[in-house]
C-alpha cells in the first residue's frame, strides 16, 4: 500500500528508491508499493542532495531475484504467510523513469536552508528554475509521484495568466495546464488515430485560445463541426458550438458559396472568390486531385502571358471547347472563343490546353468562384481577424478535397500576406503590433504531405515560426503523411491513441527520449488520455484531457467573471 | 539469570565450547537457549547444536546382551562414566544487561556452569538489534542450520508471544530471507524447515 507522506500542502506518495540508471538509459526505481498502483505516464519526482528530479515513467518490469522465485508459486510447498513474506523479498517491480528536468530546491537541514534562501533573495545566488537534466540523483533516492505543487512548479497554476487547464494527471487528478502565450508562439499539433477524441481536444483548445483572448482563430471547419452546435456520433449528446458559447460578437460563422447554409442554418456571412483571386499556384496545388499533366503550368503561364494575372482564369473559362467554324471553303477551323483557338495563337499544344480546360470544369462550376463577388469577404474575413474576432469557416455542401484544398490554401495565403504587411508596419513603427492569429486545419495531411507541402502557404507559415504572427494548429490521424520538415516546426504536440508505427514516429520525431515515449502512445486509453510533448511543454506529461462538456464551459464563464473588473466598470459609467 | 544447571564445560573456543552433563533430568532440546557466564558481569548465549552420547566398554557389553535389567539400564544411563557432550554454537554475549550479537570476547573455562535460558532471558536476547546474531546460525557448515535455526525459532517464538509479541516469528522470518534471498536452494531449504512454524496448530491466535 503506498504511504502518503505529509509535505507541505500536499501529501507526497513515496513509490520507490533509485536502483540504477544514467542520463542515456533512464533512470531504474525499485518499488516499494504493489505494482498496480502505478501506471505508465505517471509524472514521478525524485528527491536528492537539494534537488528535485522530474520525470514520467515510460516502463515498468518484473524481476526476481532468481527466476526459480517467480516460475514457482511458493504456496505449494510453504503456508501462505511464509510465502508472502518470501515473495515480498524475492519478486520485486523496477519503473523506468525518464529524467526530463531538475529543481535546485536546497539543503535539507534547517540552517542550511535558510542561508540558502538567504542567498537567493540577496541577489548572491540565482532563482531556481527547473531546467533540462544534466546529473543524476544518488542511489536509493526516493521516488514520490508528483504532489500538486510539483505539477504548479512544472506547468503552472490555472489561475496564472495564459495557463489553461488542460487535462488532470491520472493518479491523483491535479490540473495540468498548457501555458497559451508559449502555445501560440509555434505552430502546434493534435494527433491521434479516429474516434480518439481530437475534434473535442480542438474544441477545448479553441474555447480556451477564444476565451483568454490570446489570439484570434481561424478554423477550417471541413465537416462543420466547431462553429454551431452538434451531435456527438457516438454518444447523441449535444456538443455546443464555439459561436453558441461565445455568441456572435465573438465568433463568427462563414458559410461558403454565396447561398450556403449550415445544417438549415444561415452563416453570419458567405465567402466568395473572385475568378480574380485564384492564381496558377493555386491550380497546381490541385494536380493530383484533379488528375493533371506535366504540360499544366506551360499551359497556365501562357494563359497569364496572354490575359494577365487577374484576368487569366476567366478568360479561360470563358473559352468554350471543341467550338469549330467553317470558313469559306467549308473547311472548319476553330472558332475564335474556342481553347484550340487560343492554343494555336498561343504557341501551346491544342490537346494539352483543352485537357487542362476540360479538366477544371469542376473547377469553373463551382458557385463560390464568381467574376463579381457581391462584396469582398476575403477583406471581411481578414478584418474581423484583426479586430480581434474569430472566425469558422464551415465548408457547407463542399466537402471534397478539391474544396477544402483550393480555399483553405487561398484564403490563408491572402491572411498571411495581409499579416505580413502589418508586421512590416510595424517593425517600420508605422503601425501597432499584429495580433497573433491561429489557424486551425483539419485533416492536414491533405495539405501538408510531402508531395505539395512545398507548394502550400501552410509549409511557409510553419517554417516561419511566429516570425508574422501567424501560427498553425494543425489536427490529424495521420501524422506520418505530413512533410518531415513541417512536422520538425511543431511545437507543442497533443497525441492521442495512435497504432500505427510510422504516426508514432512521426510525432516523436525531433524530440528527446522519443524510444522511451513510443510504446507509450500505443498504450494510451482512447478518449481519456493525451500525452503532450514537444517545445511547447516544459517536458512530456500524460494527462487525463478535460471532457468537452456543461462543466467544462461552467469554469469557462467563471474564470471570465473572475476576470471582470467589477471597480473598472462602475469607474467607467460614472463621469467623476 | 536461570539456576537451571544443566552441564559444565568441558572445553571451548571462540565460536562455541561443549559441556558434559549427566542425565539427571530430561536432557535440553536441540536448539534450545544456553547461558555461561563468563565473569560477574558477563555471560556467553549459545544454542544446543548437537547432542553426543558416547558409548563405553560396558554399554557395548549391555546392549548385546538379552533381558537387562531395568535397573541395570538406569544405573549405567544414570551413572554414565562418560558424560553426555552438549555441544554449543555461541550467538552473542550479554554485558550486564546490555546485548550484543557478537560472538564473546573470551570462552568460558572448564567446569564452566552451563544454564538453560530463561523466557525472560530469550525475548531480552532475541528482541534486541536486528536479528545480527542468525548469521551465526546460517553460516555454520558442519550441523544443520535449517534444523537448528527452525528449533530456536520454535522456542523463542513460544517466548515472544507469551512476552505478547506475536509478530516477533516474522521478522525473524524477514531477516532470514533477507540473508538467504540471492541463493535460492538455501533459502528454501530453511523456509521448508520453517514452515512448521506457521501451521495452524503453532499459531493458536488464528492466524499464519
Amino acid at each position: 500500500m503506498a504511504i502518503p507522506i505529509e509535505a507541505g500542502e500536499s501529501k507526497k506518495i513515496e513509490i520507490g528508491y533509485v536502483i540504477s540508471g544514467g542520463l542515456k538509459e533512464n533512470l531504474h526505481v525499485r518499488l516499494t508499493i504493489p505494482t498496480q498502483e502505478v501506471q505508465e505516464g505517471s509524472f514521478i519526482v525524485i528527491q536528492s542532495g537539494g534537488w528535485k528530479f522530474y520525470g514520467i515513467a515510460t516502463d515498468l518490469q518484473l524481476g526476481s531475484n532468481d527466476p526459480r522465485f517467480a516460475e514457482q508459486d511458493s504456496t505449494h510447498f510453504l503456508p501462505e504467510r511464509l510465502a508472502s513474506l518470501m515473495r515480498s523479498q524475492t519478486l520485486y517491480s523496477t519503473m523506468v523513469v525518464l529524467p526530463t528536468l531538475m529543481l535546485e530546491v536546497g539543503p535539507s537541514q534547517a540552517e542550511a536552508y535558510s542561508a540558502w534562501i538567504e542567498k537567493i533573495g540577496s541577489g548572491e545566488k540565482e532563482e531556481p528554475w527547473p531546467m533540462p537534466v544534466k546529473t543524476l540523483p544518488n542511489h536509493q533516492a526516493p521516488a514520490y509521484l508528483a504532489a500538486g505543487e510539483d505539477i504548479a512548479t512544472i506547468f503552472g497554476k490555472p489561475e496564472q495568466d495564459g495557463n489553461f487547464p488542460i487535462g488532470n494527471t491520472r493518479e491523483q487528478e491535479h490540473a495540468v495546464c498548457i501555458n497559451l502565450d508559449k502555445f501560440i508562439q509555434r505552430s502546434s499539433g493534435i494527433f491521434g488515430a479516429t474516434g480518439t477524441g481530437k475534434s473535442f481536444l480542438t474544441r477545448i483548445l479553441l474555447a480556451g485560445l477564444i476565451d483568454r483572448d490570446k489570439a484570434s482563430v481561424l478554423v477550417y471547419d471541413m465537416h462543420n463541426e466547431y462553429g454551431l452546435d452538434d451531435t456527438a456520433s457516438d454518444t447523441g449528446v449535444n456538443v455546443i458550438g464555439l459561436r453558441t458559447a461565445f455568441g456572435r460578437n465573438k465568433v463568427q460563422i462563414v458559410g461558403l458559396g454565396a447561398e450556403s447554409d449550415i445544417r438549415g442554418s444561415a452563416p453570419d456571412f458567405n465567402l466568395v472568390f473572385s475568378t480574380s483571386d485564384i492564381l496558377p499556384a493555386d491550380i497546381e496545388l490541385l494536380a493530383r486531385e484533379l488528375n493533371l499533366r506535366e504540360t499544366t503550368s506551360t499551359t497556365l503561364d501562357a494563359l497569364v502571358q496572354s490575359f494577365g494575372h487577374s484576368n487569366w482564369l476567366q478568360a479561360f473559362m470563358d473559352m468554350k471547347q471543341g467550338a469549330m467554324i467553317e470558313d469559306m471553303d467549308g473547311k472548319k477551323t476553330p472558332a475564335p472563343n474556342s481553347v484550340a483557338y487560343w492554343a494555336m495563337q498561343s504557341g501551346v499544344n491544342t490537346m494539352a490546353a483543352e485537357a487542362l480546360h476540360s479538366k477544371l470544369q469542376r473547377l469553373f462550376n463551382r458557385k463560390y468562384i464568381v467574376q463579381n463577388p457581391p462584396s469582398n469577404s476575403i477583406g471581411d474575413i481578414i478584418e474581423a481577424l484583426k479586430k480581434g474576432k474569430h472566425v469558422v469557416l464551415s465548408f457547407g455542401k463542399y466537402e471534397t478535397d478539391l474544396d477544402y484544398l483550393l480555399v483553405s490554401n487561398l484564403l490563408t495565403r491572402r491572411i498571411r500576406e495581409a499579416w505580413e504587411e502589418m508586421t512590416n508596419r510595424f517593425r517600420s513603427g508605422k503601425e501597432a503590433e499584429p495580433r497573433p492569429l491561429v489557424i486551425a486545419v483539419e485533416e492536414a495531411h491533405k495539405l501538408l504531405n510531402r508531395e505539395i507541402a512545398s507548394q502550400t502557404t501552410f509549409s511557409t507559415i510553419a517554417r516561419e515560426m511566429r516570425k508574422y504572427y501567424v501560427t498553425l494548429l494543425v489536427i490529424d490521424q495521420r501524422p506520418s503523411q505530413i512533410y518531415d520538415e513541417v512536422m520538425s516546426q511543431l511545437g507543442t504536440r497533443i497525441c492521442g491513441w495512435l497504432g500505427d508505427e510510422d504516426d508514432i514516429r512521426a510525432v516523436l520525431s525531433g524530440l528527446a527520449g522519443r524510444e522511451a515515449l513510443r510504446g507509450m502512445l500505443a498504450r494510451l486509453q482512447p478518449k481519456e488520455e493525451v500525452l503532450l510533448l514537444g517545445w511547447g511543454v516544459p517536458m512530456p506529461i500524460l494527462v487525463r484531457s478535460r471532457r468537452y462538456d456543461g462543466d467544462f464551459w461552467k469554469s469557462i464563464k467563471k474564470s471570465r467573471r473572475q476576470d471582470f473588473d467589477r471597480d473598472a466598470a462602475i469607474r467607467n459609467l460614472s463621469p467623476d | 539469570m536461570s539456576k537451571i544447571v544443566i552441564g559444565r564445560l568441558l572445553r571451548a573456543n571462540t565460536r562455541g565450547c561443549v559441556a558434559g552433563c549427566q542425565i539427571h533430568q530430561p536432557l535440553p532440546a536441540f536448539g534450545s537457549m544456553v547461558a555461561i557466564p563468563l565473569s560477574n558481569t558477563e555471560r556467553a548465549f549459545g544454542l544446543i547444536s548437537n547432542l553426543h552420547i558416547d558409548d563405553d566398554g560396558l554399554v557395548r557389553q549391555l546392549a548385546a546382551t538379552r533381558d537387562i535389567p531395568e535397573e541395570i539400564i538406569q544405573d549405567n544411563r544414570l551413572n554414565r562414566n562418560v558424560p553426555v557432550e552438549l555441544s554449543v554454537l555461541f550467538i552473542g554475549y550479554a554485558f550486564h544487561e546490555a546485548i550484543s550479537h557478537l560472538l564473546p570476547p573470551r570462552p568460558p573455562l572448564s567446569l564452566d556452569e552451563m544454564n538453560s535460558c530463561t523466557d525472560e532471558e530469550i525475548c531480552l536476547f532475541t528482541g534486541s538489534g536486528r536479528f545480527g546474531y542468525l548469521r551465526h546460525i546460517l553460516s555454520v557448515e558442519e550441523i544443520p542450520a535449517a534444523d537448528l535455526l527452525a528449533a530456536h525459532f520454535q522456542q523463542a517464538d513460544r517466548a515472544q508471544r507469551l512476552a505478547g509479541n506475536a509478530g516477533w516469528i516474522d521478522a525473524a522470518m524477514q531477516a532470514v530471507i533477507q540473508w538467504a534471498r540471492d541463493d535460492y536452494p538455501t533459502l528454501t531449504t530453511l523456509l521448508w524447515a520453517c514452515a512448521t512454524l506457521y501451521a495452524p496448530q503453532n499459531r493458536p491466535e488464528g492466524g499464519q
